[in-house]
């Protein structure tokens, strides 16, 4: 069971982190964060961007530790892990390529 | 054993080198047919209509399922018939618009929640014990139960047409057309009733199915050795818990919106009409999967049997599995492109939504590659899975087409996507289903099918439907919207719509000979051969057509596959027989499947029926409109609940059962890690999932809606926060005592903790019943609304938590509780545990939204 | 013998196959580009399917298959074509979004079952009228899409996607024509009884010839959806309304 747990680690720091993702979004959208200047852009993307890039950096480490067993249990554990990082990248990487709030 | 069984074997014996399934002496053989007859005793159902209301047992409930889920078809693809007629010319009298819209959402709503999801339901409740080894799902009064609330329901609902009271805002019932103001008859009424209804039987499925999986598994089998179909079936019921919560969770406020105008989804009142499609949605989209898993389960299952080979890539698929649950859950914006989100959060779910694409393609390809390897046997159930692939893999593309946000943007709402979710219904779930009747129709009847017959069928159904849909992609792109019953201006539409109509009478007829089919093998085919597609699976290892306790002896290390037949049927596997004269099945542990314990399971009774029945009650008054009166079914509801637990216990210790050579396990009044315990784990995990997406709604309402911030509360502060902290008291003593009780269980003080955790219980419950007087009124804007639900939450989690601490009171006053048993004492302690914790968590966000 | 019913229809008035203006020019593309995309996958499928009927039993070495079947095609093609393909659609997407950027914005107010509008009319005072939107053509303009009831959707296949008008939620959707002319439109979202029949024109002008007749009605104005952007119809920028000739 304990393996099965693990497999499970990746998809859900991907349900996590599409959640926090998600919201900053939306919050940021709403208390108008797009106007106020951090750095060189604004602080609602430093918000997603450092929320998304922390969350990469912890999909790193699932991806190195979780895989165990032999067989068929680590063909799963590792392939959860992966499949979470995957996702993480895939359907978050929006956040450094469209616009934000229109 | 067959050539597959072989492979099977050493497949997995290359897999796992160092986990070596420990093995379980023999038991001495016996008479196959004086162990027959003493299970079938025991196991049958009653004869005549008794049996109908008193049967548990899951290959009666599972079949029955499956019937009447074909039944809801039929009237389904009948509406489907009306709606064709009436759209083969473009000014089509024959059904008014107001007819036209109860027809189309009625059709939609039936195939959905009144055909689908039963099917799999009962296909899962027929399947599973058979496939993993097992005499009986793990609740079988709860199979009953859910059948009757689905029976009942379904029946109600489809009545409504009869009556012109069928719901009418199509089967996604946006708000605020389906609110009071726009839909003042009942008929939105009946849609919300009846379907929550109707999702108790989806709920209990869903409970019942995970912990069968996780522990009604043949003895020493790991997950890893499950059939593939376990995996899916796993997905599918994981996903059922949290998936349904937030439809659940709509529907009744919705409903309380309708009956009692609080204004959950009402713009001018802080509410928004956007949480109702969020919350439809969250459920919505991972509906499709959950109506795709299992049929694609049944697919990896029969073609690698059909081809002579074993799955490629079992680990890949589980994998895939994984990925399908959790993925399905990002998606549920993609209905939602055009109603002005910004386009980054769109981005993020157009690319989940293309992103889930890919473990669908994973088990395309691992099918394929499985043909690829071996040798393909043309037989019915093939023919079927070969009208999955033509159908199936174009409905996914057309979804990867929606997914992409700029053409949703054209397509949405169009007969485009009316094609597109037939391809994948009809293509995934329909033709998989097809070929699963076809392929275990052996097993359900003992016979074999009648020639040409399912040939013909096939062949109607296929190209009726691809006549139907295919075309009906263009008829979108040119505009055409969904649900419009007439389109006099638009002559160009009208040869489309034809041909639509012509081929999808020709489908029909494709089903009703598959009907017809099914008739003829049951009454006059002839008797089959054992294991007629020589496949491994354990279903196979017993008689034709199945016994009604399965197994004669349960399959252990040495009964693997369906080659043990006859091992199993002398009493050489686990609990041969039922010496004790009860309906017994092994439970073991989740991962490894190592034997734990001997579940006693229910027999035959009438309580499943009268219990939905009484349900039924309280949801037949509140969609009359007697609202005061409805408490009364409440309480009925309760009365038979009572019931259900005083059968449940036992006042003396029992001896260990005689399981093999050397294994003797206690019988389940004696364990801790019930059956019952896992499923109380299972219902919480959904009850938390409906938690929080009332908390989605609270944060959601107060960040999109307008309106806010809502006005000044008039709760005096003070009392109420003392009040509130006495009510977590109370409820934290409750907790304490719950505990105490099963540490003191040997003891005289257990009465002192039982009654103490009674009366903690109840006072909390008269203090939440104080907070409710002091609320602000629930009418007046959504915020207070919502505090009305989260009350009403905690208030409905008090009186459970209170009927289990009675229990465990009335428990530990007659004897039933003692050093060995535990009586309902551990799951009396999850739901005050579960209590407390919310209603924490609810106070700490009022308190918070009051300070900001 | 289809050639001909298969041209009307996808040159229809309500058909997005038949784009006139640059957003609906590029989603048809899209669709264009998507439809071969999926024509070449099914075929792909197809023929891997008949030959793994066709050909006989011959095991591969366990892993080289896995990889092949799981790695290559399940993972590999899919994961590559997926991306390209969304890569194109947010690009595409992107370009076609209301922005801050001065573009002429009219009013659409959905009620069960007609929309009314509010758009500059003759000396860019505001003018609303019941079932026809002017717009000027060759240049973008936002619709400020709002609804008195309950949700309906504003959809003109010709110039380009559609966006729901839903109560409390104002939504601004951007869109062109190329040429004048008088483009099609209906309720695309299913509002009750009336809504087959909740159809409605978008009228282009030339912005530089005469000013249209405005089939002008009377009542009590539509609420801006977007107090902010009145200002819109004093036409900022490039809005420049020429004053009304007589037009007789
Ligand atoms: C017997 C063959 C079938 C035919 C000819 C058919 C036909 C149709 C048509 C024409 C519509 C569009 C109605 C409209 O928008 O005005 C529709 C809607 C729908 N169909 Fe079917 N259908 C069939 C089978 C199924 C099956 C098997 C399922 C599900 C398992 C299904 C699920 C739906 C759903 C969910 C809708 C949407 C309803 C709504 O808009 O509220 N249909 N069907
Ligand atoms: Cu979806
Ligand atoms: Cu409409």
């Amino acid at each position: 069971m304990v393996w099965l747990l693990r497999a499970l680690a990746g998809p859900v720091l991907w349900a996590a982190l599409f959640s926090l993702v998600y919201a900053l979004h939306g919050t940021g959208c709403g208390l108008g964060w797009t106007d106020r200047p951090v750095l060189f852009t604004d602080l609602h993307h430093i918000a997603m961007w450092v929320a998304w890039l922390a969350g990469l950096a912890l999909h790193v480490v699932l991806v190195l530790t979780m895989p165990v067993g032999s067989g068929r249990a680590r063909t799963v554990t590792a392939a959860g892990a992966w499949i979470g990082l995957v996702a993480s990248v895939f359907t978050l990487f929006p956040v450094v390529v469209t616009s934000t709030c229109f | 054993m067959t050539d597959a069984t072989t492979t099977l074997e050493q497949d997995d014996a290359r897999a796992q080198p160092s986990v070596k399934a420990a093995d379980i002496a023999a038991n001495p053989p016996q008479r196959a047919l004086r162990l027959h007859r003493e299970l079938d005793e025991v196991w049958s159902d009653l004869p005549g209509w008794r049996g109908f209301f008193t049967s548990v047992n899951h290959g009666t409930i599972g079949l029955r399922f499956m019937a009447t889920a074909f039944v809801f078809f039929a009237i389904g693809g009948v509406l489907a018939m009306l709606i064709r007629a009436q759209l083969a010319t473009r000014n089509g009298v024959f059904l008014d618009n107001d007819l036209y819209s109860q027809i189309f959402t009625m059709h939609g709503s039936i195939m959905m929640f009144l055909f689908a999801i039963p099917l799999l339901e009962g296909l899962a409740l027929w399947l599973l014990p058979k496939i993993l080894g097992a005499r009986d799902m793990a609740f079988p009064r709860l199979s009953a139960l859910g059948y009757f609330c689905y029976l009942f329901g379904g029946t109600v609902i489809v009545l409504s047409l009869l009556f012109g009271a069928a719901p009418d805002g199509g089967w996604f019932m946006y708000v605020p057309l389906t609110d009071k103001t726009y839909s003042p008859g009942v008929n939105a009424d009946v849609w919300l009733l009846g379907v929550t209804f109707v999702e108790i039987s989806a709920m209990a499925a869903a409970v019942e199915i995970t912990v069968t999986i996780l522990r009604c598994r043949a003895a020493n089998m790991p997950l890893t050795r499950m059939p593939l179909m376990g995996w899916y079936l796993l997905g599918t019921s994981v996903m059922m818990l949290v998936g349904f919560p937030p439809l659940i969770l709509g529907s009744i406020l919705l409903e309380v919106q309708r009956a009692f105008d609080w204004p959950f989804f009402d713009v001018g009142r802080g509410g928004s009409p956007m949480l109702w499609q969020h919350l439809f949605w969250l459920f919505g989209h991972p509906e499709v999967y959950i109506i795709f898993l299992p049929a694609a389960g049944a697919l990896s299952t029969i073609i690698p049997v059909l081809s002579r080979t074993k799955i490629l890539g079992y680990g890949a698929l589980v994998a895939a599995v994984i990925g399908l649950v959790f993925l399905s859950f990002g998606l549920w914006v993609h209905h939602m492109f055009t109603v002005g989100i910004p386009h980054m959060a769109l981005a993020f779910f157009s690319a989940a939504s293309a992103l889930v694409a890919v473990p669908t393609a994973v088990q395309i390809f691992a099918w394929i590659g499985t043909m690829w390897e071996g040798r393909v046997q043309f037989r019915l159930p093939m023919l079927y899975i070969m009208g999955f692939f033509a159908t199936f893999v174009m409905g996914g593309l057309t979804g990867v087409m929606l997914a992409m946000v700029p053409f949703n943007w054209q397509a949405h709402d169009t007969h485009f996507v009316v094609a597109h979710l037939h391809y994948v219904l009809i293509g995934g779930f329909v033709f998989p289903m097809l070929a699963a009747v076809a392929y275990w129709m052996p097993l359900i009847c003992g016979r074999w099918r009648v020639r040409g017959l399912g040939e013909a069928a096939f062949w109607l159904i296929f190209i009726g439907f691809h006549g139907t849909f295919f075309i009906m992609h263009l008829t979108g792109l040119v505009g055409m919207p969904r649900r419009v019953g007439v389109y006099p201006d638009n002559p160009e539409w009208e040869w489309l719509n034809l041909i639509s109509s012509i081929f999808g009478m020709i489908q029909s007829a494709g089903f009703a000979l598959f009907a017809f089919d099914v008739i003829m093998q049951w009454m006059f085919g002839r008797r089959s051969w054992r294991n007629p597609w020589q496949a491994p699976t354990l279903e196979w290892a017993m008689p034709l057509p199945a016994p009604s306790y399965n197994f004669a002896s349960l399959p252990g290390p040495r009964q693997p596959d369906a080659g043990s037949i006859l091992p199993l049927a002398r009493g050489e596997g686990l609990l041969p027989g039922a010496p004790r004269g009860w309906r017994e099945t092994v439970v073991v542990e989740p991962g490894t499947g190592r034997p734990q314990h001997v579940a006693v399971l229910a027999s035959n009774t009438a309580l499943p029926v009268a219990t939905s029945a009484a349900i039924g009650s309280f949801f037949a008054m509140m969609l009359a409109g007697f609202y005061w009166v409805a408490p009364l079914g409440i309480l009925a509801t309760l009365i038979v609940a009572w019931k259900w637990g005083a059968i449940m216990g036992t006042d003396r210790d029992h001896p260990p059962a005689d399981v093999a050579p050397g294994i003797r396990l206690p019988l389940h009044w004696q364990v801790r890690n019930t059956l019952a315990y896992t499923g109380a784990v299972a219902l919480l995990v959904a009850d938390a999932t409906l938690f929080a997406s009332l908390l989605f709604g609270v944060g959601f309402l107060a960040v999109v809606a307008p309106n806010w911030p809502a006005p000044e509360s008039g709760i005096a502060t003070w009392p109420m926060l003392a009040v509130s902290l006495g009510a977590l008291a109370a409820m934290a003593l409750g907790t304490v005592a719950s505990r105490l009780a099963e540490q003191r269980r040997a003891d005289p003080s257990l009465r002192v903790w039982t009654r103490l955790g009674l009366i903690s219980t109840g006072a909390g419950l008269v203090l939440l019943g104080v907070i409710g007087v002091w609320l602000d009124d629930p009418t007046r804007h959504a915020r207070d609304a919502l505090r009305g639900a989260t009350l009403g939450f905690a208030v409905v989690h008090g009186v459970i938590a209170l009927m289990l601490a009675l229990r465990a009171d009335l428990d530990a006053r007659t004897g039933r509780i003692s050093a060995e048993r535990r009586g309902a004492v551990p799951v009396w302690q999850l739901f005050q545990l579960f209590w407390l914790g919310t209603s924490a968590v609810s106070l700490a966000l009022i308190l918070v939204q009051e300070v900001l | 013998m289809l050639a001909v019913p298969l041209l009307t229809a996808c040159n229809g008035p309500l058909s997005t196959l038949n784009p006139s203006g640059p957003v609906a020019l590029e989603i048809a593309r899209l669709w264009w580009a998507m439809l071969i995309g999926a024509g070449l996958i099914t075929a792909m499928v197809m023929v891997m399917l008949i030959l793994a009927i066709r050909r006989g039993p011959m095991l591969t070495e366990g892993n080289t298959s896995e990889r092949r079947w799981i790695y290559g095609w399940g993972l590999g093609f899919s994961l590559s074509v997926l991306t390209v393909l969304l890569a194109f659609a947010l690009w595409v997407g992107e370009r076609m979004l209301a922005r801050d950027d001065g573009a002429v914005t009219v009013q659409a107010q959905a009620s069960q079952w007609t929309w009314r509008f509010v758009q500059p009319g003759p000396g860019g005072q505001p003018v609303m009228t019941e079932g026809v939107l002017y717009v000027p053509a060759g240049q973008p303009f936002d619709v400020a899409i709002t609804s008195t009831d309950v949700i309906h959707s504003f959809w003109v296949p010709q110039l380009g996607g559609k966006m729901d008008a839903i109560p409390g939620h104002p939504n601004l959707h951007r869109l062109m024509a190329d040429e004048p002319g008088v483009y099609e439109g209906q309720c695309a979202e299913f509002c009750g009884r009336g809504h087959p029949f909740m159809r409605f024109e978008v009228v282009a002008y030339d912005p530089a010839g005469p000013l249209p007749d405005f089939a002008s009605i009377t009542g009590p104005m539509v609420e801006p959806a977007f107090p902010e952007d009145v200002s819109g119809f004093e036409g900022t920028g490039q809005t420049e309304i020429p004053a009304q000739e007589s037009s007789e």
